[in-house]
């Protein structure tokens, strides 16, 4: 007989249950639980089967080997925020997801999984060039987390894989200057309207040696091209101020047309020429708020 | 197709047998009869129905009982029986934190989570700590200002 | 010891029993053999139905529908207006019309059938905008035209002052749907018992409930016994909405014999509810060379819906709001409600004030932002005092406190030196509204339509029972009953008892709306009160009764409109200070000051939390509930996540504060305040946002989306 859920013990019997049924994870619930609701007293129905694996203690760490840090796919987004092993922006975006008791629940594999053209932790994690890594009851692979988050609502999460963790590289030094910036429905406990993602390595002799930029909710997934960076990469600082008409506009072009479209492409344009405007000035802090 | 599943609630041990799919918020209310336990959106945004899992807030609304086994449940109806809650309540009742009173219970659990990590909070860090509970009649002051009174009141508790 | 003044807070009387969760609201209630229910509603926004398609009913579950009224029953919902109907027949008017109730023992099973229920229809074009409306697209469904009211009020010669003037400031104003969000979504219950039926109800109002569906049954009203339970929020959303709820429960009841229980969730509440009127107000406001304004023709629509229920009172009270708080020498009000194929609007804590009072405030600061001075400096100019004319010819018959109420906001909020700070255009800004709110039922509705009347009664434990329909929904009644009986028996607040009211054996006070509970019926209590004080001393127990008394001297013709609309007025004036994000244009409000007139508080502490409460709510229907309507398939925005409410971390802390002006018909003074704390708000907080962007608003709600066009 088929079961409609299951509740593996452990990721060895997860992954058989996935592999002989297909079955879908529920980790925190916070998506799966609500879209699938049918209201009070009557049981989340799901059109396939399900496994519960929010106590698989193998994808609760987070733990950092040979400089890349690697979050294991149940960690919770409270885990994330308050992990001083993770990037500073992945952690705000943990920070300012729902509310402290979403926040609970909610882990970075369902917010990946679930590949909400809205959702938050792809946008810093897919500009600070993180790799998923996918297990099957055969074996692993990895692959970028912007490759493997296709569109909206879609992966290339094959039927009998599980994410097991992401992992963020070290940047080649130090990123000198870090934006983070989420526009949400109101100020607490809100779904993003637009959030961003930047970073800046500005060496000693004023040389932009690195720069990456990402969108979230601004198109069917975060929008960013190496491309559109590499025009202002090698660059001096001196000189970015004539440069970034047209860096603007390229950035412009990446940013998909949807709804709001104006407000999207306005508000990415004020907030990249305020960051690259400050880094310009080689200010002392890291963080540019 | 059920499960027996075992969990700690409100210090007691205790057992269902149920769907692993069903909503811990209706376990506890339909199977439990703990009414103190809001629905008020069924989607994690509005913090009627918190309770502590394991010591953190989270919302029962999207829990599946699947992921409860092992675990301890506290609701309004047992943070109520220990001082900590006594002093939360007493705090709302003399503040004026309680107007229609159905998000409140909510409220409560959340001010206990605060208070847990953060015995001395400010008044941001209290806005900030009550953000996931949505409270219509209000303007959350007196919520506010009830959870800094209780908050002195403790000393100690906390 | 000095008696203490009766405003010293108590603690509410509901505190403890609901901050322990101890409180039982209906979806907490079961009864033995009870049935759940769950409403099969119209998809379409205009058309005929032509089949429904049930699949097999499995025992113990039943399809009601119009055709299960008994004869000589009526399918209608009695609200203000008669055309409510309990179940759609033929046509649907709007997406969420009840069509039927299904009803069975297990919730998970009707969730099943409901999925297999089809309808069809025949469809039409619906009319879903108010120029829609007004140009009956699709063909009138109500009347010749689409309105359910139209009428005019008139103030001096308006033709001829707008024929004379120097300048004609023309203005349109437009306002969104808001929805309540009563935490606690819809909720009733019907059981049978013996002949009779009893209903539980979160409701604000019921006798209202009695009242509206006793006619399915063809019955008398005592034959439905209507309870109301502890609410969890109304906000004017549970005024006549419950009987929605209520008469289908009702029909089925009778048929099935059984309790029945229905609860909407989140979703179904936010969909299928009703809201507050959109509105558009146009001006044409005459100016003379000096910039002083001469006269105002005004024209108001409101979007009425599918069904007018009450919104021809809403309107009344709009248009009767529609200068503010001013004495402008001429005017002429229109108002219009118009039938739309959307949800039917509805009561809404302020009950038409809100949208006008916003208009002609936020008229007021374009023309100021015309002329160059400050709004302040304009409206200032023509504050009413006591014994001015007002829009229908009445008198303001109260002093007015505007000039000491605005003291307290100018001291605490600093405004004047803000506004020399922050130029306009800064990406700062501070704003200032002012706004009024007529107590109880319009002109002479208290005396010809309502006749309240209280009850006490006096046991033999010594304990006295407050017996009125009047409801506690959180806005603190319970607790300012209980303190102006024991105030005035000179007794503890713990001997006076004021259970939910029960239909059966409480007098009828009246609807629970319009901010008449504390003024209207508080004083009918007071009477009461003083009534049994002087038979303290009687061994059996026994009842004291009074009833409404209208003061003398206000004459009101309500064929014309003409006269004391109001007999007393709660004031207000509140500024709200922003700051808007140059990179986002998102507002961060920066402070929130207000002052009130009440009369006097009855509980400072109450007092503060409906102005903290309707201040907030007053702030997100003009920054953030925004509720767009799909013309097929109805409310855009019906879950809480996307429906934005205000949290905790949205708006700062408030300054409140109060102006003491006895109102010598209330008791111990006091006034309406309910509605009052919501009307003002929104205009001071757009007219902030409006200085720091240095644009004129016409829209509310602005999310910065709009904002950011209007920047463009």
């Amino acid at each position: 007989m088929v079961e409609t859920c299951y509740i593996p013990k452990d990721l060895a019997e997860a992954l058989r249950i996935r592999k002989e049924t297909g079955a879908h994870p529920i980790a925190g619930g916070t998506d799966l639980m609500v879209s699938h609701r049918r209201g009070t007293g009557v049981v989340p129905k799901f059109p396939w089967p399900v496994m519960i694996i929010t106590q698989l203690k193998e994808l609760q760490k987070i733990e950092e080997e040979d400089g890349e840090v690697s979050i294991y796919a149940g960690s919770t987004c409270h885990e994330i925020e308050v992990a001083e092993l993770v990037p500073y922006q992945v952690r705000k975006a943990a920070s300012l997801m729902g509310a402290q008791s979403l926040r609970n629940l909610a882990t970075i594999g369902g917010n990946i999984c679930n590949a909400s053209p809205k959702g938050d932790l792809p946008v810093p994690l897919i500009m600070l060039d993180a790799r998923v890594e996918l297990v099957s009851a055969t074996g692993k692979r990895q692959m970028l987390l912007d490759e493997f988050i296709d569109g909206p609502k879609r992966t290339k999460l094959q039927d009998d894989e599980l994410l097991a963790r992401i992992i963020i590289p070290q940047p080649k030094a130090p990123f000198t200057y870090l934006w983070y910036r989420k526009i949400g429905t109101r100020r607490a406990n809100a779904i993003s309207k637009l959030s961003m993602s930047a970073a800046a390595t500005v060496d000693t002799h004023g040389i932009i040696v690195d720069f990456r930029s990402a969108n979230g909710a601004s198109g069917p997934k975060v929008a960013r091209s190496r491309a559109v960076e590499e025009t202002i990469i090698g660059l001096s600082v001196d000189r970015l101020a004539e440069r970034l008409p047209a860096f603007l506009d390229a950035y412009d072009v990446i940013l998909s047309p949807q709804a709001m479209p104006q407000y999207r492409r306005s508000s990415t344009r004020r907030m990249l020429e305020f960051f690259l405007s400050e880094v310009s000035k080689r200010p002392d802090t890291t963080i540019i708020e | 197709m059920t499960r027996d599943i075992q969990f700690v609630l409100n210090g007691k041990d205790v057992a269902i047998t149920c769907d692993p799919l069903k909503r811990l918020l209706d376990v506890l209310r339909d199977d439990f009869g703990l009414f103190g336990t809001k629905e008020a959106c069924g989607e994690g945004e509005c913090g009627a129905c918190s309770v502590l899992k394991d010591s953190k807030i989270i919302t029962t609304c999207m829990v599946p009982m699947g992921s409860v086994q092992g675990c301890e449940i506290m609701t309004i109806e047992g943070l109520r029986e220990t001082a900590r809650g006594k002093c939360i309540i007493e705090a709302f009742a003399d503040g004026g934190a309680v107007q229609c009173g159905f998000c409140i219970p909510g409220m409560v659990i959340a001010a206990e989570s605060l208070l847990a990590s953060n015995p001395e909070p400010s008044e941001e860090d209290i806005r900030l700590g009550i953000s996931g509970n949505l409270c219509r009649c209000t303007g959350y002051d007196l919520i506010v200002e009830s959870i800094r009174l209780a908050a002195k009141r403790g000393n100690g508790l906390w | 010891m000095a008696k203490k003044p009766i405003g010293t807070p108590m603690r509410r009387t509901d505190a403890l029993t609901k901050a322990s969760g101890a409180e039982k609201y209906l979806s907490d209630m079961h009864f033995d053999g009870m049935l759940y229910a769950r409403m099969v509603r119209s998809g379409i926004p205009r058309g005929t139905i032509t089949d429904i398609s049930l699949p097999p009913l499995p025992d113990g579950y039943r399809f009601i529908t119009y055709k299960d009224i008994p004869a000589g029953g009526n399918n209608e919902l009695v609200m203000i207006k008669k055309d409510y109907r309990c179940f759609a027949e033929k046509d649907v008017r709007y997406v969420g019309e009840t069509i039927g109730l299904l009803v069975g023992p297990d919730r998970s099973v009707l969730v099943d059938l409901l999925e297999q229920i089809s309808v069809s229809y025949e469809e039409q074009v619906p009319a879903v905008t108010i120029d829609e409306g007004l140009a009956c697209k699709g063909g009138a469904f109500v009347g010749e035209n689409n309105l359910f009211c139209d009428f005019t009020i008139h103030k001096g010669d308006i033709d001829a002052v707008l024929a004379d003037a120097h300048r004609i400031f023309e203005d349109e104003i437009i306002t969104g749907w808001q929805e309540h969000v009563h935490l606690e979504t819809n909720a009733a219950l019907v059981m049978p018992d013996g002949d009779k039926f009893v209903v539980y109800a979160s409701a604000q109002c019921p006798f209202y409930v009695r009242k509206s569906i006793a006619g399915l049954l063809n019955r008398p009203y005592e034959d439905i016994v209507v309870r109301q339970t502890t609410t969890g929020g109304a906000f004017g959303g549970k005024e006549h909405f419950p009987d929605v709820l209520a008469g289908p429960l009702l029909v089925a009841a009778n048929v099935i014999k059984k309790p029945i229980q229905l609860v909407f969730d989140r979703h179904e509440d936010g969909a299928y509810s009703v809201k507050r009127h959109p509105s558009r107000t146009r001006f044409k406001t005459a100016l003379d060379e000096q910039g002083n304004i001469l006269g105002m023709d005004i024209d108001v629509v409101y979007n009425a819906g599918g069904y007018e229920s009450c919104s021809y009172v809403v309107l009344q009270r709009g248009v009767f709001h529609a200068t503010g708080v001013y004495n402008i020498p001429a005017s002429r009000v229109r108002g219009r409600a118009v039938a739309t194929n959307t949800f039917p609007s509805d009561a809404f804590r302020g009950f038409g004030a809100p949208q006008t009072l916003f208009a002609v405030e936020t008229h007021l600061c374009h023309i100021a932002a015309a002329l160059g001075v400050d709004p302040l400096a304009l409206k200032s100019k023509y504050f009413l005092r006591q014994g001015d004319p007002t829009v229908t010819n009445g008198h303001v018959f109260e002093k007015v406190v505007i000039p000491e109420m605005l003291d307290q906001v100018l001291q605490a909020s600093g405004y004047k030196q803000k506004v020399a700070e922050y130029k306009r255009g800064s990406g700062k800004g501070i704003g200032i509204s002012f706004y009024n709110h007529g107590g109880a039922f319009t002109g002479n509705g208290e005396q010809m339509i309502i006749k309240a009347k209280a009850r006490l009664h006096k046991r033999a434990d010594g304990f006295v029972e407050i017996l009125v329909g009047s409801t506690e929904m959180g806005q603190g009644l319970q607790t300012a009953f209980t303190k102006i009986v024991a105030d005035t028996l000179g007794i503890d607040e713990d001997k006076v008892l004021y259970p939910n009211p029960d239909t059966a054996n409480v007098a009828d006070s009246g609807p629970t709306v319009a901010s008449r509970s504390t003024m209207i019926v508080g004083k009918i209590l007071e009477g009461a009160a003083l009534k049994m004080k002087e038979r303290w001393n009687e061994s059996e127990d026994f009842f004291t009764e009074d009833e409404y008394k209208h003061p003398e001297g206000h004459p009101w013709d309500q064929v014309t409109f003409q006269g004391d609309a109001y007999i007393a007025y709660g004031w207000g004036v509140c500024a709200v200070e922003v700051e808007v994000d140059p990179l986002t244009f998102e507002v961060v409000t920066k402070g929130i000051w207000s002052s009130h007139d009440i009369g006097v508080p009855i509980d400072e502490l109450v007092v503060h939390g409906q102005i903290n409460g309707g201040i907030i709510q007053s702030l997100g229907y003009a920054a953030m509930e925004k509720l767009d309507f799909h013309p097929k398939k109805g409310f855009k925005q019906v879950g809480l996540s996307d429906y934005i409410i205000p949290t905790s971390m949205d708006f700062p802390s408030q300054g409140a504060s109060l102006v003491h002006n006895p109102y010598p018909y209330g008791p111990s003074g006091a006034k309406g305040m309910g509605e009052l704390v919501f009307n003002g708000a929104s205009a001071a907080f757009i007219d902030a946002v409006s200085r720091a962007v240095d644009k004129d608003i016409r829209a509310i709600p602005i999310p910065p989306e709009t904002l950011t066009e209007l920047m463009a």
